[in-house]
């Protein structure tokens, strides 16, 4: 049962990671529906490099560098060049989807390394990810790089207005967000599953997306969420913990992507619009520029 | 220039010499100079479209000029961003809000201050804002979100926000257009008080007479892109100052309103509706429209016009109360029905909402006939007939577009009204809801599109115009209104009003000025 | 950047001709080939003998060929199920789900008739027809779900249909593995194989469906060209304010784009798991299947939203994912070629955006004003 505990916060820590970036980026305008090509791509270079270096530490050098690299992508093309952010981000997930397979495919299998030195019995990762929730938090509420992220995310023009370097900011934000989106694939492929499949995500980025629309762009409820997910998740591999022999395990791992589209349609529902809806930043998705 | 000169008039401040820019399609600016003198307020006069704004945000470092140099306190700069331009002590208050909505006042003040770097210090901003606001005798909530303002109170956040950035030369862009008279009296005082008591300079770009006679000591009168005259404002009047501003005089036919009216075409009881904030903002308004006619409806924007055009169309649910159309109860009819029965609408938004940018204007004319049976025979589009009507409403409306397939995003804001005024008008609508017909748009395109309306009204459309601009609903309205908090003050015969009693009506007061 | 008396600058183009955006899209494919010929690249042999003997098999060799037009039946269904919503702004990545909706749904048929216990039996035109029209139901009603939810409640169409492709890839499990109800009688982890009478005739060698694959390629080209239907849905994709002020219901265009866009992923699984000699099952290897649905994106977004386009495009990514697969195993490479190919061929799209975006000017730079501009009158 603490096994099943333990495995849920580290897979928690996975969603976090990766939507906490999504939150920042999103926060400033620039929405990132590629996302699980980050992670898919940050974690395949993790494995790779530490496979091949023998070490941990170059491994997440690799995932948060080529995290930062493919945000930074997307930072040129939605920023600069002002194309269709939905275009761009479905570009950079197929891209990975298709280039990991044909790299990491010879390297099928597990890590063959030590496992991830763990913690007071967890992976780093999931002290390092509160952490970062307080961190985030606390930058985008209590200091003027905060109030100039969230001002370019819901009015950019009134951000520039004032002085704010709009683009920027907004390539902060975004290579900010890729960098943490390769450090939860890193923490995916070396520490929470540290064997290589092709597309072994199966769909962990897009529920961590759809985690930031759930936590109304903020830092606290994304905790929140990405614990419930976490232990969902956890529990839709191993339902004999709650309900041994009722249905067949394959429905079971329907459960948390069914649960995500029921979030969603909840939270979209004019009664939760108007009460809670106004968090959403007014320029998500709005391209900027003269 | 001789020396006495020269000691009347102290240095400028601020000068630009030779500003010319072009957009494409357009020479926005023609060699044009600038000179303002320290501590004075200096008008920039000139009808819609005359370059005001763009020299304005060629000031400010917002956009680029293609030639031509800016100096401060005679030495040469260029500004790369606002950014550059802040860092002079120059500030801009823009004619189109640039605040952050959902942010509260206080934090759309600290953005970009210059002192802010690192933590936020909201507490010692409240302070020394809190001094401002009482120096100048303003009162805003300083917690309130801006989106929960009148557009008066953000006006006045934008010049608190430049004066607490410590900007010593304000650029105000059109800064009474959404003034109720009342606040455009608190804000001439106000500027008075900036420009003698703490010495700043301030350039205030209008188009109104009055403005100018109240505060400004020196004018730049703009005209079409180039410098029409540089004058003192006491040693001119105003008929000279119209000539330079106008050119030539644009009439339009006087407005006849028939002793009887035709039968109702519009009946609207207790109307009211929701805004997108889920608040109630248009609250029970009661008003018929009939044939030939034409009702002008006046008010601040933000008071129930926007949600009383689109209910009307169908855009927006009605919260309570009923609408008719030719006695039919359209209540709950969908948009497109509407249109079938006569409905004729042009939106405020011509760009965003009553066109497509990426299609051609043949497409474009599809928007309202693509149910037209008569158009769209076997549920296909007849693209000959399309693109003979759309030659039609180019050269009846006299469009200027290269040919009939350029997509709409290539035709300027007045080309396009006329278009888009020119589609509704082809169906010969029953009824015509303009909402801001001429806003942004040039003195002849202006003139253009009201001669149209009056038109329409000829042939027996009655038409509901909602404007802001008092002279527009004066020059053609047959019965005057005005929206104030989503409830009419009142509508009355044009002849039973005066602008200045409906300028009082949108600020919601029923007194008349003695 | 100025060189002489010329200025250089990169501007945005306002409206890209037809031919620059024909250029862009074959720009698009030649530099992925290129690109992927770095894949290809092996140090006994160069990139050139990949590529013949993967086109030689794809285009040339009898059975490479048959299952080049199979698959690229299967990526035009595919292309068109993204293609129409597309049109209509929605992105409809919920492809694989559908198309397992689709494969469910067309093996149901002969499941109900007892095909798992008879190897041989009558099943007639009924069966024939009913397969595929159950398959694109299925698909269809998986699009309608994600229609309404977009309509009504603005919920974000690429967030369910992703969603649910994860939940049909795990019912698909549960229908053919661990004595699931499709469960081969002979092998674990597949489903039954159909009978023979199920499955449709060939002529031509082609079964039904790539017939109308075709026909509905030219119907869906006919119609976002010339009919006041497909008119609406380009106006609410292109501008959705625009199709509200004009009349346009945007609960009935999101919802019928999905069920149309369903509906064509529905056959496509009808197509590829049942009526393909080859197959005629659902096999262990489907997500394989699923993955290749996203060629259908691709194609539809190189060829630019046009359906006849896209029917040249399914046939050359067909082929290059199928000769690819055989190169793959001839050279020894690395497993994963086809995958390769379909990300390379996404960022050489975006790239060829960029072509038809902005196009590079040069200018002679203006003369500097010899004389100082006349000062106003009236100044002082």
């Amino acid at each position: 049962m603490s096994e099943l505990l333990v495995r849920s916060l580290e897979a928690s820590t996975v969603f976090l990671l990766a939507a906490l970036g999504e939150l920042v980026n999103q926060r400033s305008g620039i929405l990132n529906v590629g996302l699980e090509g980050l992670m898919l791509f940050g974690g395949t270079a993790a494995f790779l490099m530490a496979q091949s270096t023998g070490s941990y530490a170059a491994g997440l050098a690799g995932g948060i560098a080529v995290g930062s690299l493919l945000g930074w992508v997307h930072g040129l093309f939605s920023v600069r060049l002002r194309g269709d952010q939905v275009v761009s981000g479905m570009g950079l997930w197929i891209l990975s989807f298709g280039l990991t397979t044909y790299l990491g495919s010879p390297r099928t299998g597990p890590l063959g390394l030590p496992r991830f030195p763990a913690l007071l019995g967890l992976s780093p990762f999931v002290y390092f990810g509160i952490l970062l929730v307080v961190a985030v938090w606390f930058v985008l509420s209590r200091t003027s790089l905060g109030l100039a992220i969230r001002s370019v995310g819901e009015s950019p023009a009134a951000a520039a207005a004032s002085g704010v370097n709009v683009a920027g900011i907004r390539y902060l934000c975004v290579v900010f967000g890729g960098a943490l989106a390769g450090l939860a694939g890193a923490a995916y492929t070396l520490s929470y599953n540290p064997v290589w499949n092709y597309n072994f995500l199966m769909g962990w980025g897009f529920v961590s997306l759809a985690l930031v629309f759930f936590s109304m762009w903020n830092p606290w409820v994304l905790l929140g969420g990405s614990v419930l997910f976490g232990a969902m998740w956890q529990l839709s591999l191993s339902p004999e913990y709650v309900l041994p022999g009722v249905l067949s395990r394959y429905v079971w791992r329907t459960v948390p992507f069914a649960v995500t589209i029921a979030i969603l349609t909840v939270i979209s529902t004019p009664w939760f619009r108007t009460r809670w809806g106004l968090a959403k930043p007014q320029a998500l998705g709005v391209p900027y520029g003269d | 220039m001789t020396p006495e000169l020269e000691r009347r008039a102290p240095a400028p401040v601020l000068a630009a010499r030779g500003i010319t820019k072009s957009f494409p399609g357009v020479r926005a600016l023609d060699r044009v100079d600038l000179e303002v003198a320290e501590g004075e307020v200096h008008a920039v006069l000139g009808q819609n479209g005359a370059g005001k704004t763009t020299l304005m945000n060629i000031l400010f470092g917002l956009i680029h000029p293609d030639e031509g140099e800016l100096y401060l306190r005679g030495r040469r700069v260029r500004f790369r961003s606002p950014h550059d331009a802040l860092a002079s002590g120059i500030g801009m208050v823009h004619q189109t809000r640039r605040l952050v909505p959902a942010h509260t006042v206080l934090e759309n003040l600290v953005l970009g201050h210059p002192g802010g770097r690192g933590l936020l210090d909201l507490r010692g901003a409240r302070r020394e804002v809190e001094a401002l606001c009482a120096r100048y005798g303003v009162h805003v909530d300083l917690e309130a979100r801006v989106w929960q303002l009148s557009e008066g109170e953000k006006q006045w956040v934008e010049i608190l926000k430049a004066l607490y950035a410590g900007v010593r030369i304000l650029i105000l862009d059109e800064p009474t257009s959404a003034l109720t008279p009342p606040e455009v009296q608190v804000l001439l005082r106000a500027l008075r008080a900036l420009v003698d008591r703490d010495g700043v300079t301030v350039v205030l770009v209008t188009h109104k007479l009055p403005v100018v006679r109240a505060v400004a000591r020196t004018v730049t009168v703009l005209r079409a892109g180039r410098v029409a005259a540089r004058l003192v404002v006491s040693d001119t009047t105003d008929h000279e100052l119209v000539q330079h501003m106008v050119g030539q005089e644009v009439t339009l036919p006087a407005v006849h309103t028939p002793d009887h009216p035709g039968p109702a075409v519009l009946q609207v009881e207790d109307l009211s509706a929701y805004n997108d904030k889920g608040l109630l903002s248009l609250r029970g308004v009661s008003f018929t429209v009939h044939e030939g006619e034409i009702v002008g409806v006046a008010g601040v924007t933000g008071n129930g016009q926007e949600e009383l055009a689109q209910v009307l169309a169908g855009l927006r649910p009605a919260a309570s109360g009923r609408v008719r159309l030719l006695g039919r109860d359209i209540t709950h009819l969908p948009t497109l029905d509407r249109w079938r029965l006569g409905l004729g609408y042009v939106p405020a938004e011509r760009a965003e909402v009553a066109s497509v940018a990426a299609l051609s204007l043949v497409e474009n004319t599809g928007l309202n006939y693509h149910f037209d049976p008569e158009f769209c025979p076997r549920g296909l589009l007849d693209r000959d007939r399309l693109e003979r009507l759309t030659r039609q409403i180019l050269a009846t409306f006299r469009v200027k577009a290269p040919h009939p397939y350029v997509r709409a995003q290539h035709l300027s804001g007045g080309n396009l009204q006329k278009l888009v005024l020119g589609r509704v008008l082809s169906r010969r609508p029953r009824l015509l809801v303009a909402h801001l017909p001429t806003q942004g748009l040039d003195v002849e395109a202006a003139a253009f599109v009201r001669a149209q309306l009056l038109e329409a009204k000829a042939r027996g459309a009655a038409v509901l115009l909602i404007s802001e601009d008092l002279d527009e609903i004066f020059a053609v309205s047959d019965r005057v209104g005005a929206l104030y908090e989503g409830r009419f003050v009142a509508l009355v015969p044009r002849s039973e009003a005066d602008p200045e009693t409906v300028g009082a009506w949108m600020a919601g007061s029923m007194g008349r000025p003695a | 950047m100025k060189i002489g008396v010329y200025r250089l600058s990169v501007e945005r183009a306002e409206a890209p001709s037809p031919t620059r955006v024909a250029l862009g899209a074959l720009l698009a494919v030649a530099l992925a080939l290129l690109l992927a010929s770095v894949l290809f690249w092996t140090p006994e042999s160069g990139p050139w003998a990949a590529y013949r003997i993967a086109f030689g098999y794809a285009f040339v060799n009898p059975s490479g060929l048959g299952a080049t037009v199979h698959r690229a039946v299967y990526l035009l269904l595919c292309t068109l199920a993204f293609l129409i919503p597309l049109r209509g702004g929605l992105w409809n990545i919920g492809l694989p789900g559908q198309v397992y909706a689709g494969a469910l749904a067309a093996f149901a048929v002969p499941f109900w008739a007892g095909a798992r216990e008879l190897s041989s039996g009558t099943a007639g035109g009924v069966a024939l027809v009913s397969m595929p029209l159950a398959a694109a139901l299925a698909g269809a009603a998986l699009g309608a779900l994600v229609g309404l939810l977009r309509a009504k409640l603005a919920v974000n169409e690429i967030l369910v249909t992703m969603m649910l492709n994860s939940v049909m890839f795990w019912l698909v499990s549960d229908f053919i593995k661990e004595g699931g109800a499709f469960m081969s009688a002979t092998a674990e982890g597949e489903s039954f194989t159909l009978p023979e009478v199920f499955r449709p005739p060939l002529p031509l060698g082609l079964p039904p469906s790539a017939f109308l694959g075709l026909a509905a390629a030219v119907v869906v080209d006919f119609v976002f060209s010339r009919a006041a239907a497909g008119y609406r849905v380009r106006t609410f994709g292109l501008n959705p304010h625009a199709a509200r002020y004009a009349g346009i219901d945007p609960v009935r265009v999101s919802l019928w784009v999905f069920v149309l866009g369903g509906a064509f992923s529905g056959l496509a699984g009808y197509h590829y798991f049942a009526a393909v000699p080859g197959l005629y099952k659902i096999p262990t290897n489907y997500g394989y299947y699923g993955d290749l649905s996203f060629y259908g994106i691709i194609c539809a977004l190189i060829a630019r939203g046009s359906a006849l386009g896209a029917v040249p495009m399914a046939l050359l990514f067909a082929g290059l994912s199928v000769g690819g697969r055989f190169a793959q195993g001839a050279l020894r490479l690395p497993f994963g070629v086809d995958y390769a190919i379909l990300g390379l061929l996404m960022t050489t799209f975006v790239l060829s955006h960029l072509v038809d975006r902005y196009r590079v000017v040069w200018q002679r730079a203006a003369p500097a004003p010899t004389s100082a501009p006349p000062r106003p009158e009236g100044a002082r």
